[in-house]
């Protein structure tokens, strides 16, 4: 701004040596402050400042400064008030409840410890725990997919090469067992067990005697209800005029004639 | 605070002595929280943040140092954890930079009496001043001249070198000290 900065306005009006209104006369000064906002604000509180001024230290910019701008020395003196505020009521009690009374992690081996425990209660732990051991299981056996398509093809030869022997030698013992252990025929092991066998218990028989019962009952019935259907459909046939089916049809001089 | 009477607070609480963290936790509340009220600007943002630093304060006890450097640290983690819950909210609602005359004009974001109290006296002056510094300044003022820090432990707190340290706590006193008086004369203050 009019090739004369703030700082230099500043600096001339709190040079001792000059009088404080000298950069009145100079126009770019003028010029300055008159667009200048931030100058204006400043000498508007210097001035404020010069009504308080009483004396000037000779060789001290700092005292310069504080001498011109009325009330530095009080702000300084006020200051340190600002240093202990109260908090309002239930601030310490507030405090207490956040910080819970657990005793203080003094050594590396509880400091490493609280900090494992805060590692694992991270959300992520779990994938990065698994992806962890993905890449430990990759670098230790290889690829898996490969091995998966690998072990699909090869594991019948492998079962081969590596169990084949001791297998085929099973496989002999199991013939020789089967062939030791071949049942004898029905006819011997009926006398057999017909010259041991004891004869069966009164119930088993009565058992054994009402179950043939059953059995031949029910097949008569249904015999009996085979034929009845099929004279129903040889009659069904004549009726219709349609040759009736060979398997079905009546003996000579049945339902027809009469 | 005692040094000394700290300075055993400090070891008690390294200990694990549950009595010795209340105490501190009443002994420091009032620095914590006004510092918190420096970055925060809010009563209620500030005692939320105040309590996040002394969550912090609580889950760090086994590391605390001891003697003289715990003040500085004690500071360090408080900074720390304040402009990271600067960052979070400024994420949830845009800053806005606030001019001087704004700030004047601002009514007071908390009502009832005793922020209309706080406001109305000098103490409300200064903090608003302070809001209207920039950061860096804001924080050389607060940690030099509010809290009592030297020059030394400023700059290690602020990771900036001791020289900057110097002409930015001259040339934040001057700005505070104008802003004050703007906003004395915003308020019809002599």
């Amino acid at each position: 701004m009019s090739g004369i900065t703030c700082d230099q306005i500043r600096a001339a009006t709190l040079d001792p040596g000059a009088s404080p209104r000298d950069w009145t006369g100079l126009p770019e000064a003028a010029a300055h402050v008159r667009r200048c906002a931030a100058c204006q604000d400043w000498l508007e509180a210097f001035a404020a400042g010069e009504q308080a001024w009483t004396s000037v230290p000779a060789d001290d910019f700092t005292g310069h400064v504080i001498a011109r701008t009325a009330g530095l020395e009080a702000v300084l003196r006020d200051l340190p008030r600002l240093a202990d505020m109260d908090p309002g009521l239930g601030f310490t009690e507030r405090v207490l409840r956040a910080t819970t009374m657990k005793p203080s992690p003094a050594g590396w081996r509880a400091r490493a410890s609280g900090a494992w425990r805060a590692l694992v209660r991270r959300p992520r732990f779990a994938w990065e725990a698994a992806y962890v051991a993905t890449v430990c299981w990759v670098l230790v056996f290889g690829n898996p997919v490969g091995a998966i398509e690998w072990s699909t093809s090869n594991l019948g030869a492998v079962a081969r090469e590596r169990l084949g022997p001791p297998v085929n030698e099973l496989r002999g013992d199991l013939e020789t067992w089967r062939a030791t252990l071949k049942p004898e025929p029905a006819s011997a092991r009926g006398t057999a067990a017909g010259a041991t066998a004891e004869p069966a218990p009164p119930v088993l028989r009565a058992w054994q005697a009402a179950a043939e019962w059953v059995r031949g009952v029910a097949t008569s019935v249904a015999e009996t209800f085979s034929t009845a259907w099929a004279r129903v459909v040889e009659w069904f046939a004549s009726v219709l005029g349609e040759p009736s089916n060979p398997s079905t049809e009546p003996p000579a001089g049945g339902a027809r004639s009469s | 605070m005692d040094a000394s009477d700290l300075s055993t607070l400090v070891e008690r609480c390294r200990a694990g002595d549950a009595l010795a963290w209340e105490a501190f936790v009443r002994q420091t509340q009032g620095r914590m929280f006004a510092l918190a009220y420096s970055y925060a600007g809010d009563r209620e943002d500030a005692r939320d943040l105040a309590q996040e630093i002394f969550v912090r304060l609580y889950e760090a006890r086994g590391q605390w140092p001891s003697g003289d450097e715990f003040l500085p640290w004690l500071f360090r983690v408080a900074r720390n954890r304040s402009v990271d819950y600067l960052r979070r909210r400024s994420v949830r609602r845009p800053a806005v930079t606030v001019g001087e005359g704004e700030i004047a004009e601002l009514p007071d974001p908390a009502p009832g009496a005793e922020a209309q109290a706080i406001a109305s006296d000098r103490r409300g002056l200064l903090h608003a001043a302070l809001r209207g510094l920039s950061a860096i300044n804001r924080e050389v003022v607060v940690l030099r001249d509010v809290h009592g820090l030297d020059i030394k432990q400023v700059a290690s707190i602020l990771g900036i070198p001791l020289g900057t340290v110097k002409s930015r706590a001259s040339r934040a006193r001057v700005e505070l000290a104008e802003r004050v008086l703007a906003l004395s004369r915003g308020r019809g203050e002599a």
